[in-house]
């Protein structure tokens, strides 16, 4: 594996935000990290696997994150018995869909959700009992959190086999994103100013972060300019819509327990980013 | 004396490297209230319990010395179905065994002679795992044991989350988060009872402050009350169900299923569209009114009692009305029409096993049972897969005698139909008793006797003071 001055960078972040991790685990009165710091680990852990020991390794531990977001979902929305094979598919979809990734195979991954699994979820959940009453709805809360948790995570995986630095910088963008939100909480109203507000804060942040990693992510500076403005667009129309979806789920934002919407408030902002990014990426720079 | 442990054996390494980290990978656990069990030397657990998952998430919140020291107890009948599996919970719990079917020993004395050695209980005082989701009334056995050893503390313990990821029935476990959280420690005072039903109500009050932040289906659509007037043949039944009919709208909606489908809201009748099966289900009752003899009439009216029980699918369906109220009630009429036909096989052992075939399709009946074979037309409905007529929410029997009836009908004038004799209709309000009696026992549908005799305001002001307590009743349910 390469030595390079990227690679030692990776591992340079990942050292200071596991070391911060740690202080607010062993102190947890003294510091108390935002909660985003810890998917930014996972993500950093992501890279690190990826950049030096395998690509393989990187993926699956995607795949881990991914199942646990996704079940933190199914903890929180209604199920019944007889959806439960449903929701069995939609475990199992995650491996098929990493493995995907793994073998670098685009044509069936970009449909291994949207097709296969949209199809055989509904079947399985028609099988599962004779009772028609709300079978669209266990089908739309099965697939809502498929796309949203395994198909839009998916996403960051192939990215990050495209170059690795093109995720980081997805990852770093949002996270900026979230920083400014998180900053601007108090400040700014509601409505479109506010979102104005977080988007003139955030898009100078993003665009640097975007230039500044283009020798190593090799996207050419117009088009790293537009993904910079492009991200905390992106994550605006996210968190906006993530946001109302939390509190239906029962989400309580100043209270977040494990199982609980820890995760889910946690990568809300990657979500609506990953997918966009990456077919941007790939129509114009592939 | 008390049982030497081992500081560390191959159980606890067991537990704490492979059934902890696999369940909290898998499955997700969140433990509230850890600390309430920190102190404590020896306790009681007592949980609800809906699951196979419940001992293991038990396990994973116990403090590692207290773990070899912890006995669940268990239902030898069940896990001894299979031998590996006996094996496997023998070993990793040591449980103390109970058997259900058998009843060798007293648990109670095996739990107290455990706890006397220094062991830890674990408890689910519901006995069995219950519907998801619910907490049934406490055994008696928790109490028992506390009244005898009255310094143990009791910790209860509400789990949320396993009734999801394995509830009894599902073939496989799913990964869902589960929720473990433990109240505080408690000495139970008072006798068996008081302290059995003060358990129950801390693990429900655990039960509210948690559940209540889970996020829950829309609620289920309005339930319809459905009110059948029943009655013989000029008794003013069809008189009495329109008149309640058009008194209960002044604040609901009320269907009314008679000769021909009504709707009224605010005291008055509302405009509705044709439908299909009214159109054929009053061609059907002509037929009927004009047989000549009992046997051509048996087939036209059993259609249209099908056709009526119908009806009240289709009203529901178009209309939702709160409230619908029939004239006579398809299922009973029908189960009391048997005693015209084959009055020395009629009894109330036939009145209840017609209606719960009628009603719903008579699972676990034997299919030689002697009523089927004494009346072959409930093994045609069965067979035809009309058996899911519907048991209404509450009955009217509207009561007359047979000589009054007459006299209304011929005052009526037109053509008598075939059955409206004194001796038949005497006959007929006997079966309806009978079937009304059956109904109320077996299916605890409320039932109202109502003289007929007396003037029409008299008796619907009765019915309506009655229908009101049973929607009382049957919301408060």
């Amino acid at each position: 594996m390469p030595g390079g001055t990227p690679q030692f960078c990776l591992l340079v972040v990942f050292g200071v935000l596991s070391i911060v991790l740690l202080a607010g685990v062993l102190r947890p009165s003294r510091l108390s990290p935002p909660s985003y710091f810890r998917y930014l680990w996972v993500f950093f852990l992501f890279f690190n696997a990826s950049e030096w020991i395998s690509f393989t390794l990187a993926v699956w531990i995607l795949a881990l994150f991914s199942f646990q977001a996704l079940r933190e979902y199914f903890s929180l929305v209604d199920i019944r018995l007889q959806d439960r094979w449903g929701i069995l598919a939609a475990y199992l979809s995650i491996p098929f869909m990493i493995y995907l990734i793994q073998i670098d195979w685009y044509g069936l991954f970009i449909i291994s959700i949207p097709v296969y699994a949209f199809l055989i979820v509904p079947f399985l959940v028609v099988l599962g009992g004779k009772e028609v009453e709300g079978k669209v709805l266990s089908i739309g809360v099965i697939d809502f959190g498929l796309f949203l948790f395994v198909y839009c995570m998916g996403h960051i995986g192939y990215l990050s086999f495209f170059s690795t630095w093109m995720a980081v910088f997805l990852i770093l963008a949002v996270a900026l994103c979230d920083l400014a939100d998180h900053a601007l909480r108090h400040r700014a109203g509601n409505g479109w100013k506010s979102a104005l507000f977080k988007f003139l804060a955030a898009a100078p942040a993003t665009v640097a972060v975007s230039l500044l990693l283009s020798r190593w992510s090799t996207i050419p500076s117009l088009h790293a300019t537009i993904l910079g403005l492009l991200t905390p667009l992106l994550v605006l129309v996210g968190n906006f819509t993530i946001t109302a979806i939390e509190t239906d789920l029962g989400i309580a934002r100043a209270r977040l327990q494990p199982g609980r919407g820890q995760i889910i408030h946690g990568v809300k902002s990657y979500l609506f980013a990953a997918p966009v990014v990456f077919h941007y990426i790939r129509y114009f720079l592939r | 004396m008390t049982d030497r442990q081992p500081a560390l054996s191959l159980r606890l390494l067991i537990h704490l490297l492979l059934l902890r980290p696999l369940l909290r990978l898998v499955f997700g656990v969140n433990v509230v209230g850890r600390e309430n069990l920190k102190g404590l030397d020896r306790f009681i657990l007592a949980a609800n319990h809906n699951s196979h998952l419940d001992t293991l998430l038990l396990f994973s919140v116990l403090p590692i010395r207290q773990i070899l020291r912890t006995h669940p107890l268990a239902a030898r009948d069940y896990f001894s179905k299979q031998r590996w599996l006996f094996a496997a919970v023998d070993y990793l719990f040591r449980p103390i065994w109970i058997d259900r079917v058998r009843k060798e020993g007293d648990p109670i004395e095996e739990t107290l002679e455990k706890i006397d050695r220094g062991s830890n209980i674990i408890i689910f005082p519901e006995g069995t795992r219950g519907e998801p989701g619910q907490i049934q009334e406490f055994r008696t056995g928790i109490g028992r044991v506390v009244e005898r050893r009255r310094d143990l503390p009791v910790v209860p313990v509400f789990l949320l989350g396993p009734e999801r990821s394995l509830p009894k029935r599902a073939r496989f476990p799913l990964p869902l988060w589960n929720y473990v959280i433990v109240g505080l420690p408690q000495l139970l005072k008072g006798e068996t009872r008081d302290v059995t039903r003060s358990l129950q109500k801390s693990i429900e009050n655990l039960a509210l402050s948690e559940s209540a932040q889970r996020h829950r289906r829309r609620p289920a659509k309005k339930q319809c009350f459905t009110i059948g007037v029943l009655g013989i043949d000029g008794s003013g039944k069809s008189t009495l169900s329109r008149r309640l009919a058009l008194e209960l709208s002044h604040s609901t909606g009320v269907g009314l299923i008679s000769d021909s489908l009504e709707l009224f809201e605010d005291l008055s009748p509302k405009e509705l569209q044709p439908l299909l099966v009214e159109k054929a289900r009053q061609w059907i009752g002509a037929q009927a009114k004009q047989a000549r003899s009992l046997v051509r009439y048996k087939i036209p009216k059993l259609t249209e009692l099908l056709l009526r029980d119908r009806m009240l699918d289709e009203t529901l369906r178009w209309y939702r009305p709160d409230i619908i109220v029939m004239d006579g009630c398809p299922l009973l009429n029908m189960t009391g029409w048997a005693t015209l036909y084959r009055e020395q096989h009629f009894n109330e052992d036939f009145c209840a096993k017609a209606v719960r075939i009628l009603s719903s399709g008579a699972e676990g009946l034997h299919t030689d049972d002697p009523v089927l074979r004494n009346f072959p037309e409930l093994r045609y409905l069965k067979r035809l897969k009309l058996d899911r007529l519907h048991i209404p929410d509450a009955i009217i029997f509207v009561d007359v005698d047979p000589k009054v009836a007459i006299r209304r009908i011929e005052s009526r004038g037109g053509r008598r139909q075939v059955h409206e004799t004194e001796e038949k209709l005497d006959k007929l309000r006997a079966a309806y008793l009978m079937v009304c009696r059956v109904i109320e026992r077996d299916h605890e549908v409320p039932v109202c006797r109502i003289d007929a005799e007396r003037s029409i305001d008299v008796v619907a002001s009765e019915a309506l003071s009655f229908i009101e307590l049973a929607r009382a009743e049957s919301r408060g349910h």
